[in-house]
């Protein structure tokens, strides 16, 4: 055990092999029936048939995917940098007030990430659904004449409901991320360039931002990569048309016709690609940093 | 200390390979587990005679019936429970166990995925099944065959019945028995609106529907939303001016209409709930707008009319259910065997048990919460006791459901399994997506 990183890699080596052989399997499996491999209708040829009617638009299957995919890579996306900057600015307002930030405040942001996203879904319906708390709270002090006069902010074709519900989870998720580096950094740089004549804006940008970054963007890729294959949100709060990819995915999936299945796996993978895609993306930039 | 913890490691892998060998061995052992009786009842099962019922009934006796079943409604839990559970257990020895699911698609999958992990005996005995589920198990082989018309209560099912023969277009052949039967309805709020404004046909329904714009909508059609893809094909039936010729799928008639079709749901989409920009996925979503006031008509299926929706506290007391005048389709569910059930003779017991007119009787009423309408034919019950606890029970129905004459009167059975797919797929392309 001279050898370094053989030690590594022994130590990692228990973890290494539960997720190998779990997450190896499931991986195969998908691999194998989106290329057809469906034993339980007795097919065992292979082809790209499935990519090819998903790409090409041959299918129903395919003539949604553009526009899912779309629309997953919109409310990602958004849902992440909104996400980002609310948490920066979070916790650089808790950590750059002269006292540390309160018990209390930090138990509010842990205790964020013990609630459920579906409870949380849930609950963004009941308040902001055109029958709704809100809406009717409106209705009666007669802001508008009718509970369906209010504005759609839930199941809306923009995808804003599921942008405000993960924007809302995951502000304080990346906050804690956030005020952790902070922390172990503490106050001196902040504190020095205040004595220099630095506004906060400008220590934000210039001090807090560079020290940061590698976690938050790590945190951000993590966010980005959970709600581009979210399934439940999008699936609550969504509309009928544009679909996310992961509810289109599931829907295929699930589809009596067992033959579909193998398109709705090349959906999931066609996904498992795009995530792989940013992340090796985030790493380039990175690098250059 | 370089040796303690190479040791230390050594023994942390070999556990873990360890936990991981058994739980590898795991799935093939535990359904064998679960179902206690397995090891007496899989002899005894291949030599099941469904001639000789009373070999039947004594195979079951001690067995354990797990009956996978959709349990979104505490109504119906409850009336399986005391409805079937209590003379299975008092006069067969049968214990029910009712495996409650939030989707009648988990229970497929399950037996899908026990075909393909090769584990036989399963889990899974009994699915409250029809439709699509029914022909993914039938296309995947993974049903019991030649039993349902076995039966001795098969003698009341009217199996010459296109309606009960075919599931959704699909041959039963043997392999499923029905439970109970449902039709096509719509709801209102009778404290909201008079029953002479109601639309009567589709054609009044585009016409209500713009004097009255966004009070309507209608459930998104696609699999596992089939009350939606019945309301289109209801569309369809009017439009093309009757239900009997799509009983057989003939790709001819279906493109000669089906521009029609999405004309007409095109025409009527502007003055949908949201405009059309999106519908309820189900028919809770339906029900929620309907008691919330923001649309004025619900969707349901039971006999019962809105009556178990009523005790069930979904929509207002005050809630009736109509029909149109023609094409309201109608159909039967019914109970599957997986082909791996490790208690056969108990599932052919209780498939049996439910066709017994005393419970079929039962089962209709809204206060016993099932609301679902008969599996058997009337007409064959010749037992006088039996026949006027039938007639009273259709008698009881109660204000808030659809008048038995109207019902009859509207009924259609539902068109070819090949349909289907062509108007969801094409719903979704010409009516959701649009240009």
């Amino acid at each position: 055990m001279r050898n370094p990183s053989l030690r590594i890699w022994l130590t990692l080596a228990p973890a290494l092999l539960v997720t190998g052989v779990l997450f190896g399997a499931s991986v195969f499996y998908a691999v194998a029936q989106s290329l057809g491999y469906l034993s339980i209708i007795g097919e065992t040829r292979l082809s790209f048939a499935a990519y090819g009617n998903v790409i090409n638009q041959a299918t129903v299957a395919g003539r949604e995917l553009w526009a899912a995919l779309g629309f997953s890579l919109w409310v990602s996306g958004a849902a992440t940098l909104l996400s980002a900057t609310g948490a920066l600015i979070l916790a650089a307002t808790l950590s750059g007030s002269a006292t540390p930030p309160r018990r209390s405040t930090l138990l509010a942001l842990n205790a964020n990430l013990a609630l459920p996203h579906l409870v949380w879904a849930i609950a963004l319906l009941l308040l902001f659904s055109q029958s709704g708390l809100l809406a009717r709270i409106a209705a009666a002090l007669g802001l508008i004449d009718l509970p369906a006069e209010f504005p759609v902010l839930v199941r809306d074709r923009y995808g804003i409901g599921i942008i405000v519900h993960y924007v809302s989870k995951e502000i304080p998720f990346l906050a804690l991320i956030v005020l952790a580096i902070l922390r172990t950094q503490g106050n001196t740089y902040t504190a020095v360039a205040a004595t220099l004549g630095a506004g906060p804006w400008v220590r934000l940008r210039r001090v807090t931002l560079p020290l940061v970054l590698p976690g938050l963007a790590a945190g951000a890729l993590l966010v980005f990569a959970f709600i581009f294959s979210a399934y439940e949100v999008p699936a609550l709060l969504g509309v009928s048309y544009p679909r996310a990819l992961a509810v289109l995915a599931l829907d295929y999936f699930l589809n009596p016709d067992l033959s579909r299945r193998a398109e709705g796996m090349a959906i999931s993978l066609i996904m498992a690609l795009v995530v792989v895609g940013v992340a090796g993306l985030g790493r380039v930039f990175g690098e250059r940093e | 200390m370089p040796l303690p913890l190479r040791a230390r490691i050594a023994a942390l892998v070999l556990t873990l390979l360890i936990v991981l060998a058994a739980c590898g061995a795991q799935p093939a052992a535990t359904p064998a587990q679960s179902a206690a009786t397995s090891d007496e009842a899989v002899p005894v099962t291949n030599a099941l005679d469904l001639a000789n019922w009373d070999s039947v009934v004594a195979a079951a006796r001690g067995q354990t019936v797990n009956w996978y079943i959709w349990g979104g409604s505490e109504s119906i839990n409850r009336f399986v429970d005391d409805f079937y559970g209590v003379p299975l257990r008092e006069q067969y020895g049968i214990t029910l166990n009712r495996v409650p699911l939030a989707d009648t698609v988990d229970a497929v999958n399950q037996v899908l995925s026990e075909k393909e992990a090769g584990v036989d005996p399963g889990a899974v005995d009994v699915i409250w099944i029809n439709g699509e589920n029914f022909l993914s198990l039938k296309q995947a082989e993974m049903l019991y065959p030649d039993w349902s018309r076995e039966l001795p209560n098969a003698q009341y099912v009217d199996w010459d019945n296109p309606a009960i023969y075919l599931d959704f277009g699909e041959p039963v052949l043997g392999l499923e028995s029905p439970w109970s039967s449902a039709q096509f309805q719509f709801i209102y709020d009778s404290a909201r609106m008079e029953a002479d404004e109601l639309p009567r046909s589709y054609a009044e329904l585009l016409e209500w529907a713009k004097a009255n714009p966004g009070r309507f909508t209608y459930i998104a059609p696609g699999p596992g939303a089939f009350q939606g893809t019945r309301f289109v094909k209801g569309a369809l039936f009017e439009l093309s001016g009757g239900a009997d010729q799509w009983l057989s799928f003939d790709q001819a008639l279906w493109d000669e209409h089906a521009p029609q079709l999405w004309a007409y749901l095109n025409e009527l989409k502007p003055y949908l709930w949201r405009a059309g920009e999106t519908y309820p996925a189900d028919e809770n979503e339906l029900h929620s707008l309907f008691a919330n006031s923001e649309v004025d008509f619900s969707i349901t299926q039971a006999i019962a009319g809105a009556g178990p929706l009523i005790s069930e506290g979904l929509v207002p007391e005050t809630a009736r259910a109509f029909v149109f005048d023609d094409y309201m389709i109608g159909d039967f569910n019914y109970l599957a065997i997986a082909k791996n059930a490790p208690n056969k003779a108990a599932a052919l017991v209780l498939a049996n048990l439910i066709l017994e007119p005393e419970l079929q009787a039962a089962q209709i009423l809204p206060e016993n919460g099932f609301g679902l309408g008969y599996a058997i034919d009337v007409t064959r019950v010749t037992d006088a006791a039996q026949l006027a606890a039938l007639n009273a029970a259709q008698a009881q129905l109660g204000a808030a459901a659809t008048p038995a004459e109207d019902l009859a009167q509207s009924l259609v059975g539902d068109s070819a399994g090949e349909y289907q797919s062509l108007v969801e797929a094409g719903w979704r392309e010409n009516v959701l997506i649009g240009e």
